[in-house]
C-alpha cells in the first residue's frame, strides 16, 4: 500500500511539473518567439536584425529613432554641432552606469565609438561595417567626464540616426574582456541585462532599471513558423514574429492572439540590372530604355500581388524612400496592362508574330523575403502578359544569390528587398551614393541623379535639401533603375494578454509593452 | 582482432580526410563567402579587408591545408558567426543531438521488437495485417509532417505534450552534475516525447518488418523445431532460441541507423525548436561558416565509423560464426 501511495505521488509531482511547463508565462515575464538565435552580444561584432533587436534591450544608445521615426535623445542630454558639421559635443545625462555598477562617463562613451573602429581587432558587425563608413567617423574624444566630442569626415543629416546605432559599454568591463567574454557576458548600458542564454532555445533578460515594464523578457528561438504558430495559439509565447501569411487566419481565429500588421520599410523591387556584366542576356538591352523601363511598370498589379500573395493590403511605392519621406505629387502607377502595351509599342518594341516583344529573366530568392517565390512567379505572369516573354530563375539566397548580386552579375531584372528608415530620405536614397556603390546593384549612372545628390547631401539639414530631394525621385520614378512594387508588410503574432505595437522599421521594441 | 581494429582505424583516417576535402569544396564552389559577413554598404576596400582578415583571399588549397595543419592540432578553428571556437559550438550541440538519437532509437527498437515478433507468430491476421500497415505508414510518412502533426494534435488540441523547447540531461549529467540531471530528467523526457518519436518512427517502422520476416525464417528453422519437440516452453523457443538468432541483421541496422539518425534529424530539430547540431550545421551552411561546418562533419564522421567498427565487433560476440 505505501508503495501505491509513492508511485501515486510521485506520478503526481510529475503531472504538476509537466502542468507548470504547459502555463502561460507569469505576470511579469513576457515571452518573444524569434525565428533566430543571436550570435554574439559583443557590441562591436553585432550585424543581424535579431540580434540587434535582442541587444537594444542590453545596450543604450545616445539617441533612439522612436515609434514615430523621430530622433531623441536617450543618454545624451545635450548636443552642440560645429558650423561645418564636422563636429558633434555630446554631452550625456549625469549619474549613468552600466549594469555591473560602474560610472558611465564620457570616456564611456568614447570607448563604445573608438572600440568598434580600431581595425587591428578586425570587428566585422554593423558599426564597422555599415554605421562608421555611412557616418564618415574619426574619431570619438572626451572633453570632460560628461561630454564627449566625435569627429566626422563630411557634413551628412544622418549624423544623429547613424550614432543611435552605437551601443554604449564600459571601458573597463570590456578591456579586462577577451573577444570571447565579450561575445557571451555583455556588461550593458540598457535598462536590461543578460541573465542566461541557452544557445538555440532561449535567452533571458533582467531589469535593472527603466525605461521596460516586464521584470523579465525572454526570447525563446523557434526557427519554423508553424512552431511559433502554434506556441503563440497555446498561450506559451506573447508575442511571435515573421508570421506566415497563411497562418494568419489561425491566429485571428485563435481567440488568444491575433496578427499586428505593419507596412515594414523594407523597399521591395524588381531591380534593373543595367550594368556591363547582363550584357548579352535576353532583354539586357531592352531595358537600358528608360521608356521600357517605365512601361513595365504599368504591367504588374501590386495590389493584387499584396491581397493575393502576401495576405494584406498595400499601397504601391513611387520611390525608393519610404513615406512620409517621399515625393507627395509622384502617384503611384496603376496597374494598365493596355497602357504597358501601348508605351513598349511607342518604345519601338512591338508584338511579334508570336506575340512576344522579347524575352528577358528574372532572378528571385527562395524563402528570404515575406513569399518571395510565389511573388517572383507572379511577376514574371504579368510580364509576360503584355508580351515580354519572362523566365523566373528562383535561386537560393546564401550561396548563389547573394554573392550574385554583391558581383552585380544578376539577370536583367532581379527581385530584391533593401532595408529603409523613416527618419530621413537622405538614407534611403543613399543606396545611390555613386555609380560604383556596393548597394547600387542595378549598375545606374544618369549624372542627373548624382550631381543631385552632392547638393542633396551638402544641405545643411533635410528640410533645405527638399527641392533637390523631390527632383530626384521624380527622376527615379520616371527613369529610375526599379520596378517599383511594395513596402513589404511584416506581420506578427501578439497574444491577447499583452499590449504591444509593433514598429515598421523590423526593430523589436519592448520597453512599452505590458498587460492588458 | 586488434590487426582488424588497426586497420579499420587506419581506413577512418582516410575516410575523414575524404569527407573534409569534399565538404570543404562544396562550401566554396557557391563564391566568395566574405560577402555574409560584411555590411551590404562595404566598401571594395573594407570587403577586402575582411577577406583578408578571414583568409579568403588564400588559394583554395592553401586554406584547405591550413586548415588540415591546424586540425592536426587540434584546433578547429574559430565560428565565423558565433566568434568562437567552433568545436566549442559543435560539442555545446551534441548531447542535445544525443539525447534526440538516443530516445528515437530506444523508441524504435522497444517496441519494434514484440510488434515483429508479434506479427510473425500471428502471420496473416489481423494483428499482422495492422503492423505491417503501421510499418508502410511509418516508411511513407515524413517525419516533418509526422512533428507538425503531433504538434497539432498532442501539444495544441489535447495540450498534452509541449510543442517545442528542449530540457538538458545530458549535459548537468557530464558535468558531474547528478542529482541536478536526474532531478530534470522527467522533464527531459516529457520534451523528448514528440520529436524523439517523430525521429524514431521511421526507424521503428523498418526494424518492426525486419523483425518479423527475420522471425519468420527462424521461426521455420530445424532448431526451432527441435526445441519445441524437446518440450521446452514456447515463450521460451520464442525468447532464447528463435529471437536472439533473429536479431542479428537489426543489430547492424540499429547501429547504422544511430549514425544515420545523427545526421538526419535537422528538420524534426527545426520544427521542434532541438538546439542540436542539426540545427547548427542548418545554420552554419547557410551562413556559410566554413570551420563550424566542418568540425560537424568531422565529429559525425567519427561518430558513424565508430559505430560501424562497435557493431562488427559487436557482431563478433553475438554470432560466433563471424570471424574477424
Amino acid at each position: 500500500m505505501t508503495s501505491l501511495i509513492r508511485i501515486l505521488a510521485t506520478g503526481c509531482a510529475l503531472l504538476c511539473g509537466i502542468a507548470a511547463a504547459q502555463a502561460a508565462p507569469p505576470p511579469d515575464t513576457l515571452v518573444v518567439g524569434l525565428s533566430a538565435d543571436a550570435s554574439t552580444f559583443d557590441p562591436a561584432q553585432i550585424s543581424s536584425r535579431d540580434n540587434a533587436n535582442i541587444a537594444k534591450h542590453i545596450f543604450a544608445t545616445l539617441y533612439t529613432v522612436n515609434f514615430e521615426g523621430e530622433i531623441k535623445p536617450y543618454l545624451a542630454d545635450k548636443t552642440e554641432v560645429s558650423a561645418d558639421g564636422l563636429s558633434y559635443l555630446i554631452k550625456i545625462k549625469p549619474n549613468l552606469t552600466c549594469d555591473n555598477g560602474e560610472a558611465l562617463t564620457a570616456e564611456d562613451v568614447a570607448y563604445s565609438f573608438n572600440r568598434p573602429a580600431d581595425k587591428s581587432k578586425k570587428f566585422t558587425g554593423n558599426s564597422a561595417g555599415f554605421v562608421f563608413p555611412t557616418l564618415g567617423f574619426k574619431s570619438a574624444e572626451v572633453v570632460d567626464d560628461l561630454t564627449v566630442r566625435i569627429n566626422l569626415s563630411a557634413r551628412t543629416t544622418l549624423a544623429l540616426g547613424m550614432m543611435a546605432q552605437i551601443y554604449i559599454h564600459c571601458k573597463d568591463a570590456y578591456e579586462a574582456m577577451t573577444l570571447e567574454q565579450a561575445s557571451t557576458n555583455p556588461v550593458g548600458s540598457g535598462s536590461y541585462r543578460l541573465v542566461s542564454w541557452q544557445r538555440g532555445s532561449q535567452i533571458v533578460l533582467e531589469k535593472v532599471k527603466d525605461p521596460g515594464r516586464f521584470k523579465r523578457i525572454v526570447w525563446r528561438i523557434i526557427p519554423e513558423a508553424s512552431t511559433r504558430t502554434a506556441e503563440l495559439i497555446a498561450g506559451n509565447v506573447d508575442i511571435i514574429t515573421n508570421v506566415s501569411p497563411d497562418q494568419i487566419g489561425a491566429i485571428d481565429a485563435s481567440g488568444t492572439a491575433a496578427v499586428e500588421k505593419v507596412s515594414g520599410t523594407r523597399r521591395m523591387q524588381v531591380g534593373y540590372n543595367l550594368s556591363p556584366n547582363a550584357a548579352g542576356m535576353p532583354g539586357a538591352a531592352e531595358i537600358q530604355n528608360p521608356k521600357v523601363r517605365f512601361a513595365l511598370q504599368y504591367a504588374v498589379d501590386v495590389p493584387g500581388i499584396c491581397s493575393q500573395l502576401l495576405g494584406t493590403t498595400c499601397e504601391r511605392a513611387t520611390s525608393l524612400v519610404n513615406p512620409p519621406n517621399g515625393n507627395p505629387d509622384l502617384k503611384a502607377v496603376p496597374y494598365d496592362p493596355a497602357m504597358a502595351e501601348k508605351l513598349l509599342d511607342e518604345a519601338g518594341y512591338p508584338r511579334g508574330a508570336d506575340g512576344v516583344r522579347f524575352h528577358i529573366r528574372l532572378q528571385g530568392p527562395r524563402g528570404r523575403y515575406l513569399n518571395d517565390a510565389n511573388v517572383v512567379q507572379a511577376i514574371g505572369q504579368y510580364l509576360t502578359d503584355v508580351g515580354v516573354q519572362t523566365d523566373v530563375e528562383l535561386l537560393e539566397w546564401a550561396s548563389v544569390y547573394s554573392p550574385l548580386l554583391r558581383a552585380k552579375k544578376m539577370a536583367p531584372l532581379f527581385f530584391l528587398g533593401q532595408g529603409g528608415v523613416t527618419w530621413n530620405p537622405l538614407y534611403d536614397m543613399s543606396l545611390f551614393s555613386t555609380p560604383d556603390a556596393t548597394t547600387n546593384y542595378q549598375s545606374w549612372t544618369d549624372p542627373r541623379w548624382f550631381d543631385d545628390w552632392k547638393l542633396a547631401l551638402a544641405a545643411p539639414s533635410v528640410a533645405e535639401a527638399r527641392p533637390v530631394i523631390n527632383r530626384m525621385l521624380k527622376l527615379f520614378y520616371e527613369e529610375g533603375p526599379w520596378l517599383q512594387l511594395y513596402f513589404q508588410p511584416d506581420f506578427y503574432g501578439v497574444s491577447k494578454r499583452v499590449a504591444w505595437k509593433p514598429r515598421r522599421d523590423e526593430e523589436i521594441d519592448l520597453f512599452d509593452a505590458s498587460l492588458k | 582482432m586488434w590487426t582488424f581494429i588497426i586497420r579499420r582505424l587506419l581506413q577512418s583516417i582516410i575516410v575523414i580526410f575524404g569527407v573534409t576535402a569534399i565538404s570543404f569544396v562544396a562550401l566554396q564552389i557557391g563564391g566568395d563567402p566574405t560577402y555574409l559577413y560584411v555590411s551590404e554598404r562595404a566598401t571594395a576596400e573594407e570587403i577586402q579587408q575582411t577577406r583578408v582578415a578571414l583568409g579568403f583571399d588564400r588559394p583554395l588549397y592553401e586554406q584547405y591545408f591550413t586548415f588540415i595543419g591546424n586540425l592536426l592540432h587540434g584546433d578547429f578553428g574559430t565560428s565565423l558567426s558565433y566568434k568562437r571556437p567552433a568545436l566549442e559550438a559543435v560539442l555545446e550541440a551534441l548531447p542535445a543531438t544525443i539525447e534526440l538519437t538516443l530516445f528515437a532509437m530506444i523508441f524504435a527498437i522497444v517496441l519494434a521488437i514484440p510488434l515483429g515478433v508479434f506479427a510473425a507468430l500471428y502471420r496473416g491476421s489481423a494483428l499482422d495485417g495492422s503492423i505491417m500497415t503501421m510499418g508502410m505508414l511509418g516508411q511513407s510518412i515524413p517525419s516533418f509532417w509526422l512533428g507538425i502533426m503531433m504538434i497539432m494534435f498532442f501539444g495544441l488540441y489535447l495540450r498534452w505534450l509541449p510543442i517545442s523547447g528542449h530540457v538538458p540531461f545530458l549535459v548537468p549529467l557530464l558535468q558531474g552534475h547528478v542529482v541536478e540531471a536526474f532531478s530534470q530528467l522527467p522533464m527531459a523526457l516529457y520534451y523528448l516525447v514528440m520529436p524523439g518519436v517523430a525521429v524514431g518512427f521511421y526507424s521503428l517502422s523498418r526494424n518492426a518488418r525486419l523483425v518479423r520476416s527475420s522471425m519468420l525464417e527462424v521461426l521455420g528453422q530445424d532448431f526451432v523445431r527441435t526445441a519445441r519437440s524437446k518440450g521446452i516452453p514456447e515463450a521460451a523457443v520464442i525468447i532464447h532460441h528463435a529471437l536472439r538468432n533473429a536479431w542479428l541483421p537489426v543489430v547492424t541496422m540499429v547501429g547504422l541507423e544511430f549514425g544515420f539518425l545523427l545526421g538526419g534529424v535537422v528538420v524534426v530539430e527545426m520544427i521542434f525548436s532541438w538546439p542540436g547540431i542539426g540545427r547548427l550545421v542548418f545554420n552554419a551552411i547557410n551562413q556559410r561558416d566554413i570551420p563550424v561546418v566542418q568540425a560537424c562533419v568531422i565529429m559525425l564522421s567519427v561518430i558513424f565509423i565508430s559505430l560501424n567498427l562497435l557493431v562488427d565487433l559487436i557482431y563478433v560476440r553475438i554470432d560466433p560464426r563471424v570471424k574477424l
